[in-house]
């Protein structure tokens, strides 16, 4: 059997050179689809990576802070167990139980007020002092963040040491606001960091509750994760657990889907080029198939089964195939090769010299695995177009094809 | 069970109304040497592919070597046309990709014989045809006589019981036709390979065992 198969392949292959030139277009059709589909998804896959990169190196990618669901409009907060069920989550190397709330200055400056176990800002939160140490626990000390000390410090002169007065408002009996006053000492102020936390004034929890008068549990839990690539399994377990979870992982999530979708697009288009790529090869093996009308019928005259006929047709079709593909997979190395050396330049004058860090490495990766992908979809398409003119060959009259009326 | 070929009251009837052959009831026993003749239109070429299993009939029965032919088992016609029967046509029908050799080899391929084996075997009758200087000339860079030697080695390749010539020197001066015949018999005789040529060249009919004549789908004598 074997010794039959690569017969017919060598005599498909001879079939082929003899049409070289007519074989060679058919070649580049679909080599033409294949880079299309591999360089979009190179390209794609190169943005995306950089995407993903530039947040990771630009985020807290594996901090991952946990609120309560909200369930029928009422939101409900966090209890102590709750919070140690989530400390047994695999990766989970520290977590950081908290509430926020807000005061005011006496200037009207608006506080957000993140209540954390002050030892736990460090280790678990990440964040480090820029001047300044961190508030002693049950002390009635703060620490700002970058952007609410600069503020601070413009508009109304508090400094690291200062004791300001901070506002807190309460409700009276009949519902009218009353402004307490809570004398605060700022002991530190924490680096800039681009994020949500330069805005956060950080107090002790237990401090927190003191202030308020009362315990109300907490509506965040900060969750910090060892591994980078563990986040999105965290994040999934935690979310098992009935509580809503943001980070910065939301914005891989936002990247995947975008270029998803926008890959769903491109594809489409490559697709095209595939199909006509299957559509010439199709028409080359038609008129093989016309040409070869008499060569085929006497084929069948000497005792080659349907089977047979069918067989030499596709496994010319498999020719072009593989030809095509590994022709195809040159051309998109060659396009990834064009793309990361005389794009890349371009796209970052474009974009503007800040972005070209964020093109550090290449713009397009082409992977084997894809090059192996665009290596089978030639050869399938190959093979899909070959259905046609297989049966067609099977379907004429020995006979009549001997004769050549056909 | 005679070997041979028989047809009993075989008819054949195109779909557009046309009727080929008529109550064709012909014997040809193993070995012989047999000429048909017949205008053309007379139902030759219509006999000969029912023969060679590359036609069906309408009517009747074809028993070869005194098995009845199942012409609606594709299997048997395809068994029937590797192993059974071998064509000779008018044009030489070589493949023009392959080289002398290749072509005679080429029916071997369908019958899952090694490479090795089919190459000796096709150089055997290559050199029985008196062609084995030419093994690897292309069709082309050979003459139409000895392209028909060729076509002869490769119809005796797969070892056939039987032979189907149809107008084998049509394309060929008198002289060649001369030699193409006497080939023909010289493998008739050493191999007792039956023989059925189709001819209209009643001179070249006349050196063989008999001759059966069509007429309008009819056998006359």
């Amino acid at each position: 059997m074997i010794v039959k198969e690569a017969d017919l392949l060598r005599l498909s292959a001879r079939q082929l050179v003899k049409k070289r030139l007519r074989v060679a277009l058919t070649v580049l059709g679909i080599a033409i689809g294949v880079a299309a589909v591999i360089g979009i998804v190179a390209l794609s896959d190169g943005i995306r990576y950089q995407a993903i990169e530039t947040i990771r190196s630009q985020s807290d990618l594996t901090l991952i802070e946990v609120h309560p669901s909200t369930q029928d409009g009422v939101s409900q907060l966090i209890t102590g167990s709750r919070v140690e069920s989530l400390r047994s989550i695999p990766h989970v190397t520290g977590l950081s139980p908290a509430f926020t709330d807000s005061y005011s200055t006496r200037k009207q400056t608006f506080l957000q007020i993140l209540a954390v176990d002050g030892n736990e800002i460090g280790p678990v939160l990440h964040l480090t002092l820029a001047s300044g140490r961190m508030p002693e626990p049950g002390a009635p000390e703060v620490v700002f963040g970058a952007d609410i000390k600069d503020k601070l410090q413009r508009n109304e002169g508090i400094r690291i040491g200062d004791v300001f007065m901070a506002l807190v408002r309460e409700y009276n009996e009949t519902g009218m606001p009353v402004d307490r006053q809570v004398p605060l000492s700022v002991a530190g102020a924490l680096t800039d960091r681009d994020d949500k936390f330069d805005q956060y004034v950080f107090i002790d929890r237990g401090t927190a509750v003191r202030i308020r008068g009362e315990d109300r549990g907490y509506d965040t839990v900060f969750v910090r994760v060892d591994d980078p690539d563990a986040v999105f399994a965290v994040v999934d377990s935690i979310t098992a657990q009935g509580f809503t979870v943001t980070g910065a992982f939301e914005q891989i999530e936002a990247v995947n889907r975008f270029m998803d979708a926008l890959l769903i697009v491109f594809m489409l288009f490559a697709a095209f080029a595939l199909v006509v790529g299957g559509l010439m090869i199709t028409t080359t093996m038609i008129t093989s198939v016309y040409e070869r009308t008499r060569e085929l019928g006497i084929t069948m005259a000497v005792g080659a089964s349907e089977h047979d006929v069918i067989r030499m047709v596709l496994y010319e079709c498999l020719l072009i195939g593989v030809i095509g593909g590994i022709v195809g997979d040159l051309v998109g190395l060659l396009f990834t090769a064009i793309i990361n050396t005389v794009g890349k330049p371009w796209i970052i004058a474009r974009l503007g010299p800040e972005f070209s860090t964020i093109f550090g490495s290449e713009i397009a990766k082409l992977s084997p695995a894809m090059m192996v992908a665009g290596l089978l979809i030639a050869v399938l398409f190959s093979l899909i177009a070959g259905i046609y003119p297989a049966i067609k060959a099977t379907r004429m009259n020995p006979v009549d094809a001997i004769r050549g009326l056909q | 069970m005679t070997a041979g070929i028989e047809t009993e009251s075989l008819g054949k009837e195109y779909g557009n109304g046309v009727v080929a052959l008529r109550n064709v009831t012909v014997s040809v026993e193993q070995g012989e040497f047999v000429a048909l003749v017949g205008r053309s239109g007379s139902g030759k070429s219509t006999l000969m592919n029912i023969l060679g299993g590359l036609d069906h009939p309408t009517q009747g029965s074809v028993i070869i070597n005194g098995k009845v032919v199942r012409y609606t088992d594709r299997r048997t016609l395809i068994d029937l046309r590797r192993n059974t029967v071998g064509f000779i046509f008018q044009q030489f029908n070589l493949l023009s990709a392959l080289n002398a050799a290749e072509n005679v080899e080429y029916p071997l391929l369908f019958n899952y014989l090694p490479k090795d084996g089919r190459r000796k075997r096709a150089l055997y009758l290559l050199s029985l045809v008196g062609l084995e200087e030419r093994a690897e000339h292309l069709p082309h860079q050979l003459s139409g006589g000895e392209q028909q030697r060729v076509a002869i080695a490769r119809a005796l390749v797969a070892e056939p019981s039987v032979i189907l010539a149809d107008e084998p020197t049509g394309n060929l001066d008198s002289k060649t036709s001369a030699e193409i015949y006497q080939l023909m018999r010289e493998v008739n005789e050493q191999r007792k390979v039956t023989f059925i040529i189709v001819t209209h060249e009643r001179e070249l009919a006349s050196y063989c065992d008999r001759t059966i004549e069509l007429r309008d789908g009819v056998v006359l004598s």
